[in-house]
């Protein structure tokens, strides 16, 4: 009989009707799990740089459980060799010596506070590792194709075998730390996908050759690990369903399902399914990869194994995975970015609270942090990185409750009602439009996955429901209604200004405005130049693209997409290329003119540019009301674009904070 | 204010090769660097060698990303045949990569070359000139042949002095 460690009943939660598949038993190993929900182990950069866990960590976790309800809740990778070419990440939690087990137990403890089952995760990340030292190891000495890698030592045979039985003594702690699962991280070119790929595997002796040959170090690391737990732990391995390695010849996708049979003749519980690596040149997880592109992958999978197969990458709603879990193509429904974005997601889902979801953009931002050394943080989640900080997670009620005026019902000015409001004030949001959303409902019109950005609104208009924020829509706040409400705070989210041209013919018949453009308000020529090559410009610019129009993009940033994190800007930057849009970086309009305008770089040169339209994408902070409130003497505060045009990020982390201060 | 053309055209034009000119002095500058910190022994050719190796392989590492095994072994040669040309098109020469006459086969020809020029400005001898950009070749391919397992070679086959005619180099897989 399989072991159940906690006893869950969802059959009163609206959730487990709507989404039954989600909440039905599952048994993995010896092991039973009430559901089929499963934070996967993720990287945060939150541990102290030799490894000991902190409280930042563990209070992450205890969130992300509390998320899961009952389900897998794993810990990130720990590397496990003392010589730290193993790990991949300044903030990686260690497991080398038994000095870590009281740190980790802290994890596991936190995690059976929230009655769900605490899942361990071995990773040694190979030729993306030794962040801290100068050489990292794998199976062969490949030159590394990105730079910020550094370079490979071929492992000897010893070495190898060190490597095993790392794994096996560092599941052997995790298990002492009070751990239920063991995973085996073999993905996006850690060590063992190392090992696996014929990309990177060119040995001849007999950790290389074939796809058998390639798998031995794996093999004998699962039965290493198998029997170090024991038969109560089951113990499962996150594999590359597709490396997307092809331009380097890497494996072929019926030697990836190989890898999958061998590990479960090996003795793996389970499989968790993935595909891609960091060196890949195909893009997996951004915005422009549709929700559950990946997702016949897992169907592949299970035709080719027993055991159960679990997966992430795009399944941000419960919908597709639910459906798909019913179907018998996935057990085991993976999150990791959605479950950064909101750590409750799945409890939501389960108690029929969706539309208090606040969803993952796939912007990535949480990645590109991690590779630049930084901890983790969220575009969307204010909260994320402060779980233990309780001023953000649950701030105190306000002891001066004051009547609040928001200008503005974009995402600063949402974000800030809806916080203010829980805290007790009394909030009323004015917006000039007759619709929520500010400058969102423009910019959700670009292309690639711009569209998820409006699930933001709807979190935040939720929210502020529930918390009973006041809307006075189609309402323009002028220093008259100021000085007739005469509210105790004001807070200005108003969104940038649009500042006129101010080159030569800046006020010329051609010279229209990015919002009109991008709702259809204003009609556009077939040869276009956008003025700013920031974020609003870029999506501008592929959203006319995309209609056939003939796009030129210049701007004062020295490169297109400055204010884009770089783990999404490439996709931007390929996609202008695919789209033949032309960007002058590093310049500016001098003149606009009846032929188009002329163009001059930031060294003076000066060429003149073809066009019918100049849309200005540029934007500039929004003083308006200020002074009026000022004179009043009413307490003020200006967030998001009005303050500084920025980003959606910065609208919503400005929104939250000011929220909990007023 | 209208655009003069002919005034950009040719400040942009005297900018690019001002910059171009740059490359050259400041090689041979730092040549000269390197054998007074070497000592009165040092034998500049091997200088001039080592140099190009470091080189060649910096060069290569950038080589790695931009090339890929999608369009199979030829076109693969190929465009890191154009690669190399490119090299030599930054630095101010004329270069093309073109198919040899045997299967696996590049043959890159630079009609115009600024290096001579420059080493003559600095009493380098020609045949150092050669025998480098060889070197940087070669020292190119180390880490692209182990990357994409390919054994490859690179060897001079034709070098004009002073850069008149034609420099040609053979790039093609071994056996």
């Amino acid at each position: 009989m399989a072991r159940l460690l906690y006893e869950w009943d969802y059959s009163q939660y609206p959730g487990a009707k709507s989404y039954p598949h989600l909440f039905k038993p599952i048994q993995i190993g010896n092991l039973s799990v009430p559901n089929r929900i499963k934070y996967a182990a993720t990287e945060d950069n939150f541990n102290t740089h030799d490894g000991f866990i902190t409280d930042a960590d563990v209070a992450y976790m205890r969130e992300r459980a509390k998320g899961v309800v009952g389900g897998l809740c794993f810990m990130q990778g720990v590397y496990m060799d003392p010589g730290r070419q193993g790990q991949g990440y300044v903030g990686q939690a260690a497991c080398w010596d038994d000095q870590f087990i009281p740190g980790l137990k802290r994890i596991a403890d936190a995690i059976h506070a929230e009655r769900a089952v605490a899942g361990f995760q071995l990773m040694d990340c190979g030729r993306v590792g030794a962040v801290e030292v100068d050489y990292c190891h794998g199976p062969s000495a490949v030159p590394q194709r990105l730079r910020i890698f550094k370079p490979v030592q071929e492992m000897s045979k010893a070495d190898i075998q060190d490597v095993v039985q790392q794994h096996v003594a560092a599941a052997r702690r995790g298990v002492a730390a009070g751990f239920d699962m063991m995973e085996i991280s073999g993905i996006v070119g850690y060590l063992i996908s190392n090992f696996i790929s014929s990309y990177t595997n060119r040995r001849t002796d007999e950790y290389g050759g074939d796809i058998r040959g390639r798998m031995r170090m794996v093999v004998e690391i699962i039965q290493g690990v198998k029997q170090a737990c024991g038969p109560d732990i089951p113990v499962g391995i996150r594999l590359c369903s597709e490396e997307l390695l092809d331009d380097v010849r890497g494996n072929t996708p019926e030697e990836s399902m190989q890898t999958y049979q061998i590990a479960e003749e090996a003795g793996a519980d389970y499989i968790s399914c993935t595909l891609g690596w960091q060196e890949s040149i195909y893009p997996v997880i951004s915005r422009d990869i549709p929700m559950g592109n990946w997702i016949h992958l897992a169907k592949r999978a299970k035709q080719h194994v027993k055991i159960p197969i679990q997966m992430a990458y795009r399944l941000f709603k419960p919908g597709l995975p639910n459906e798909t879990i019913g179907a018998g193509e996935l057990d085991i429904w993976e999150m990791c970015r959605s479950m950064i974005a909101d750590p409750l997601m799945p409890k939501k889902v389960l108690e029929g609270r969706e539309n208090e979801i606040r969803h993952c953009v796939a912007c990535n931002l949480c990645l590109a942090r991690l590779f630049r050394d930084a901890p983790m943080t969220c575009y969307i989640n204010p909260v994320c990185a402060h779980e233990s900080n309780p001023e953000f997670t649950d701030p105190p009620p306000a002891q001066d409750k004051k009547r609040i005026m928001i200008v503005g019902a974009g995402p600063a000015g949402l974000e800030c009602a809806y916080m203010a409001a829980r805290r007790g004030h009394e909030v009323h949001v004015y917006d000039q439009r007759s619709g929520i959303g500010g400058t969102l409902n423009e910019a959700r019109n670009a292309p690639y996955g711009d569209d998820e950005l409006w699930t933001c609104i709807e979190y935040q208009q939720a929210m502020c429901a529930k918390t009973g924020v006041q809307f006075h829509l189609g309402t323009a706040v002028t220093e008259q209604l100021l000085q007739d409400e005469l509210p105790d705070t004001v807070v200005l989210a108003t969104g940038p200004v649009y500042p006129q041209l101010t080159a030569k013919g800046g006020d010329h018949k051609k010279v229209v405005y990015l919002l009109d453009v991008m709702n259809g308000k204003t009609p556009v020529g077939g040869n276009v130049v956008v003025y700013g090559n920031r974020k609003p410009g870029i999506g501008c610019a592929l959203h006319l693209a995309k209609q056939g129009k003939k796009v030129t993009l210049v701007g004062r940033e020295k490169s297109a997409g400055f204010d884009v994190n770089p783990s999404f800007k490439w996709r931007y930057l390929i996609y202008m290329r695919q789209a033949g849009i032309n960007a002058y970086n590093g310049c500016d309009i001098e003149e606009v003119t009846d032929e188009g305008v002329i163009v001059r770089s930031y060294d003076g040169y000066r060429w003149p540019v073809a066009c019918d339209t100049v849309i200005v994408s540029e934007r500039e902070a929004n003083a308006s009301l200020k002074q009026a409130a000022l004179s009043e003497g009413i307490e003020l505060f200006v967030i998001g674009d009005a303050l500084v045009p920025r980003n959606l990020s910065s609208a919503v982390h400005d929104g939250y904070r000011i929220g909990m201060r007023i | 204010m209208p655009v003069d053309a002919e005034k950009e055209i040719t400040r942009l034009w005297r900018a690019l090769h001002g910059a171009q000119d740059e490359i050259g002095k400041t090689y041979y500058r730092w040549r000269q660097v390197a054998l007074e910190l070497a000592g009165p022994g040092a034998k500049p050719l091997e200088v001039g060698l080592r140099a190009a190796e470091v080189f060649g392989k910096e060069i290569g590492k950038g080589f790695l990303p931009r090339l890929n095994w999608l369009k199979g072994e030829d076109a693969f040669l190929m465009n890191l045949g154009r690669s190399l040309a490119d090299i030599w098109g930054t630095e101010g020469g004329i270069a093309v990569a073109e198919k040899g006459a045997h299967p696996g086969e590049v043959l890159i020809r630079c009609t115009r070359d600024p290096w001579p020029s420059w080493a003559k400005e600095y009493g380098v001898p020609m045949e150092e000139v050669a025998l480098c950009r060889e070197r940087m070749f070669q020292a190119v391919l180390e880490d692209v042949s182990v990357f994409f397992r390919i054994p490859l070679k690179i060897e001079l086959v034709k070098a004009i002095p002073r850069g008149q005619g034609e420099t040609v180099l053979r790039l093609y897989k071994t056996a």
